[in-house]
């Protein structure tokens, strides 16, 4: 199943972002890495110029 | 002019700007994180207990409930599970009675150190049964109290806390500690509150040797 009832006893941000498939190293690499891809072609703009 | 430096991995700006968006981001999340943990393993008050609200760490006042421990099916192991009241050492004991005979308990573990030998919620040695759900364990109901001639779990506990060398119930059997009657009632308490903490089914795998030790086995492992 790709997406799993929310089962924790305490509920929390995290624990959500941990269920099923979705694992927090996964999500927080790419909420880390997406905004760098950002950072990489602003970056490349300012120096084309 | 000639165009030089076009390349993004050479740029300090890039870098530094990257330096700062992980470093921060990472700040942030680990305050976060610390805060959410504090919300996680916060205990329970005895009005939680009464009104049946399920903490991760329950109160003290959980000695004065029969605690089970049940699998379930939705998240995949065992779930500690407070039932009906029952006497503790033939009492209720009050919010404030409870934390003080946990408080004892908690010094005494510390005091006879017993994570040298034992596991407490993950942390200790395994040269001696893990004490995590040890409260849960089949072997103090008959067995025990048949060998210690008590008529409760507890008591057969307590008793076998103290005089721990007159009982085999291990291959490596467990030393006197010269354990008061007041440390060992503190301690069963810490064992009975600790098995009532919900820890995501650690240690795994203790139904298995509980099943193992109602067909006659043993759960000494």
């Amino acid at each position: 199943m790709l997406f799993d009832k929310f089962t924790d006893v305490v509920p929390s941000f995290f624990g959500m972002l941990n269920q099923g498939p979705l694992t927090l190293t996964i999500f927080l690499h790419t909420v880390i890495v997406l905004p760098m891809f950002w950072i990489y072609f602003s970056e490349k703009k300012k120096l084309g110029k | 002019m000639a165009k030089e430096n076009l390349s993004v991995w050479t740029s300090i700006s890039f870098w530094r700007r990257s330096a700062a968006w992980v470093t921060g981001f990472a700040t942030i999340l680990l305050i976060w994180l610390t805060f959410d943990t504090m919300g996680q393993i916060s205990m329970g008050t005895d009005a939680d207990l009464q009104k049946g609200i399920t903490k991760r760490v329950p109160a003290p006042t959980v000695i004065n409930y029969h605690i089970d421990y049940k699998m379930s099916e939705k998240r995949g192991h065992e779930v500690p599970v407070i039932g009906k009241k029952e006497p503790f050492f033939g009492k209720e004991w009050s919010p404030k009675e409870a934390a003080a005979l946990l408080h004892l308990g908690k010094l005494g573990s510390q005091a006879k150190n017993c994570m040298n030998c034992h596991t407490l919620l993950g942390n200790g040695a395994y040269y001696a049964p893990d004490l995590t759900k040890a409260w849960l364990d089949p072997m103090w109901g008959a067995t025990m109290q048949g060998m210690t001639g008590k008529s409760t779990k507890e008591e057969a506990m307590a008793e076998f806390l103290m005089h721990p060398e007159k009982y085999p119930t291990h291959a490596r059997m467990m030393p006197n500690l010269k354990i008061t009657a007041e440390e060992a009632k503190g301690l069963v308490a810490f064992l009975k509150h600790m098995s009532s903490i919900d820890t995501n089914g650690f240690p795994r795998g203790f139904s298995k040797t509980v099943d193992q030790f109602k067909a006659g086995g043993t759960n000494a492992h």
